[in-house]
C-alpha cells in the first residue's frame, strides 16, 4: 500500500544550482530563460555556456508567457504510474513568443481542442511545498 | 571531415554471426555476444585467440557486457585496441565505425563489434526513473515526457503539419518491411500487414500505432572487421568499408532536443550523410539497398531526405510510389524487416543485413546489389557505414 503510494507520485525536477532561478521564479509565478550576456540570445533549457556565441556570462530573464503550440502528444500505458492512472497522457512543446521552446502540459484544455499553433499563456501549478510546474493555458 | 585515403576500401567485414531472436532469450547478455561473436569468427575462418579488438556500445543501461568481460570469455590474448560509443540507437553502426579506425591505424588486425541486449525480457529503461529527475530530464519527464515513442511522436506529429505527411504514410513504411520479413527465416514477425492494420493496432503514442514502433527483442550480433588485404584470404568474400561516419550536427540534447532546436528537422544524419558520403567517393546514387535505422517508421522518412535519396518533405510520396519495397522499387530499404519486424537490436542487425546483400545471401536479394548503406538513428548522435562488394 504504502509502496504503491510511493511508487504513483509524481517525479520531481532534482533542483540544482543551475536549474533553481528558474523553478524559484516559477514558484512566485514568473517564467524565466536564461539571457547571454555576450550577445542576447535567450535558451532554454539552461547552459552553462552560450551555445551561439561560447559566453558564460548569462542572466535569468522574465520572458512574457506568451507562447504556440508547436506540437503534442497523448500515451496511454505503459507510462509511469502517476501518468498511467491519469492517461492518456498528454504532453505538449510550445514555442515561446521570444523563441525557445520547452515541454509542458496544457491546463484546462481537452486533448482533442489541441491544434497546432492555438495560443496559450503561461500558468503555475504548485505541486507539493516546494515545486511548481510551469503549464500553459489558453490565451 | 574523414581522410579517404585512409578508410575508403582499406578495411573489411570478413564474418557475421547473430544468435536468435526472441522475446526472451533465456541467457545473458555476456552469453550471448559470445555467441554472436564465436559465429562471426567462424564465418570469416578465423578463431578467438587472432582477435585483438573489440568495440561495442557505450550507453549506461543498455548493455551490461565489457570489453574485458568480454575478452577474458574468449580467450583474447592481448586486447589491443577498446572503446565503445554512446547514444543508444545513434550507435548501430558506431562500434563497426571505431573497429575500422582501429584496423585501418593498425591499433588492432582483428577487430569484433558486437552488440548485445536482452530488450525483450530486460524490461523498459524509463521504468526505471526515480522520485527525483536530475539533469535536462528535470524540463521533461515531471511533465510526463518520459519514453522514446512520446518523444518520437511529438516530431512527427510537426513532420505531418509541416510536410503534409498522414498516418497512413508512416504505416506503409512497416507494410513494406513485413513483407521484407516475410521471406525471412530469422524474422520476429513474418505475417503480412496492410494499412489498416497498422491504423487499426492500439495508440501507443498519438500518432504513432503499435505497429509503426519496433519489436523488443532479445539478442546479440557481432562482425569482424580485418585489413582488406586479409579478407580477401579468408573463407568468405570480403565486404569492403568503403565509408564511416558519426554525425551530431550543431546544439544537440539526444531525442527531445531536436524540439529545443530552431530547425527539428536539421537531424544528424544530415551531417552523416555528408561525411559519410565523402569519405566514400560516393553519393545516394551510388546505393542500391538502404538499411535505415527504424525504431519507429516515421525515422525511415527522415533519412531518406537526410541521405539525399529524395527532397526534404518527400519521402512520404518517395514511400507511397513503391521504391523502397523489393522487388521492384529503385532503393529497397530494410530488405531483412528491420527492427519493425525482423528484431531490434538496437539497429545492429541492419549492419549484418547489408553484408547479406552483398554477398548475395538476402533473402530479399537486390539483384546485382554493389553498394549499401547502413544507417543508424535519426533523432540522436548518429553513425553511417558506406558498404561494398
Amino acid at each position: 500500500m504504502t509502496q504503491q503510494a510511493m511508487t504513483s507520485q509524481r517525479p520531481m525536477p532534482e533542483i540544482t544550482p543551475m536549474t533553481e532561478p528558474f523553478w524559484s521564479a516559477a514558484r512566485r509565478r514568473e517564467l524565466v530563460v536564461q539571457r547571454c550576456d555576450g550577445c542576447g540570445t535567450l535558451r532554454f533549457p539552461p547552459e552553462v555556456a552560450c551555445y551561439a556565441c561560447g559566453s558564460r556570462r548569462a542572466a535569468w530573464t522574465p520572458v512574457s508567457g506568451r507562447a504556440t503550440l508547436y506540437s503534442w502528444t497523448a500515451a496511454p500505458p505503459p507510462l509511469l504510474p502517476y501518468f498511467a492512472d491519469r492517461a492518456p497522457w498528454p504532453v505538449a512543446l510550445v514555442q515561446l513568443a521570444e523563441g525557445p521552446r520547452m515541454f509542458t502540459n496544457l491546463a484546462g484544455i481537452a486533448v482533442e481542442e489541441y491544434a497546432i499553433g492555438m495560443e496559450l499563456q503561461a500558468g503555475f501549478e504548485d505541486i507539493d511545498g516546494e515545486t511548481t510546474l510551469v503549464v500553459f493555458r489558453r490565451a | 571531415m574523414t581522410d579517404a585515403s585512409m578508410v575508403r576500401d582499406r578495411t573489411a567485414i570478413a564474418g557475421i554471426g547473430t544468435t536468435e531472436y526472441v522475446r526472451n532469450i533465456g541467457r545473458s547478455e555476456l552469453e550471448t555476444a559470445l555467441d554472436a561473436i564465436g559465429l562471426a569468427l567462424d564465418d570469416a575462418g578465423l578463431t578467438a585467440r587472432e582477435v585483438d579488438g573489440i568495440f561495442k556500445i557505450d550507453t549506461p543501461g543498455e548493455e551490461s557486457n565489457s570489453e574485458l568481460e568480454i575478452a577474458r570469455n574468449l580467450g583474447v590474448a592481448n586486447l589491443r585496441a577498446w572503446g565503445g560509443a554512446g547514444y543508444g540507437g545513434g550507435a548501430a553502426c558506431a562500434p563497426v565505425v571505431l573497429a575500422t579506425m582501429a584496423v585501418a591505424t593498425g591499433m588492432a588486425s582483428v577487430a569484433v563489434a558486437v552488440r548485445a541486449r536482452n530488450r525483450g525480457s530486460g524490461g523498459r529503461p524509463w521504468a526505471r526513473t526515480g522520485a527525483r529527475v536530475p539533469g535536462l530530464a528535470a524540463f521533461e519527464i515531471p511533465y510526463g515526457l518520459v519514453s522514446p515513442v512520446q518523444q518520437l511522436a511529438i516530431l512527427a506529429r510537426r513532420y505531418m503539419h509541416e510536410f503534409g505527411a498522414t498516418s497512413e504514410d508512416f504505416a506503409r513504411v512497416s507494410v513494406v518491411q513485413r513483407a521484407h520479413a516475410g521471406r525471412n527465416p530469422r524474422a520476429c514477425f513474418r505475417d503480412p500487414i496492410t494499412v489498416d492494420d497498422v491504423l487499426n493496432s492500439r495508440m501507443i503514442a498519438d500518432p504513432l500505432h503499435l505497429l509503426d514502433c519496433s519489436l523488443e527483442t532479445d539478442g546479440a550480433c557481432a562482425v569482424i572487421v580485418t585489413s582488406a588485404e586479409r579478407a580477401r584470404d579468408l573463407r568468405r568474400p570480403p565486404v569492403y568499408i568503403s565509408g564511416i561516419a558519426q554525425g551530431m550536427g550543431p546544439r544537440h540534447y539526444m531525442m527531445n532536443g531536436l524540439g529545443y532546436r530552431e530547425d527539428p528537422f536539421d537531424m544528424p544524419p544530415l551531417y552523416a550523410a555528408r561525411d559519410v558520403y565523402a569519405a566514400a567517393g560516393m553519393g545516394p546514387q551510388d546505393i542500391d539497398v538502404a538499411l535505415l535505422y527504424d525504431v519507429f517508421s516515421p525515422m525511415v522518412l527522415w533519412q531518406l531526405e537526410a541521405y539525399g535519396f529524395c527532397r526534404r518533405g518527400e519521402a512520404a510520396g518517395f514511400v507511397r510510389d513503391g521504391r523502397i519495397a523489393w522487388p521492384g522499387g529503385d532503393l529497397p530499404v530494410n530488405t531483412h524487416g528491420g527492427s519493425i519486424s525482423e528484431a531490434y537490436v538496437h539497429g545492429f542487425n541492419h549492419v549484418l543485413e547489408g553484408v547479406r546483400q552483398l554477398r548475395g545471401e538476402s533473402t530479399c536479394q537486390v539483384e546485382g546489389a554493389d553498394v549499401a548503406l547502413v544507417a543508424a538513428a535519426a533523432v540522436v548522435p548518429t553513425s553511417a557505414l558506406i558498404l561494398r562488394r
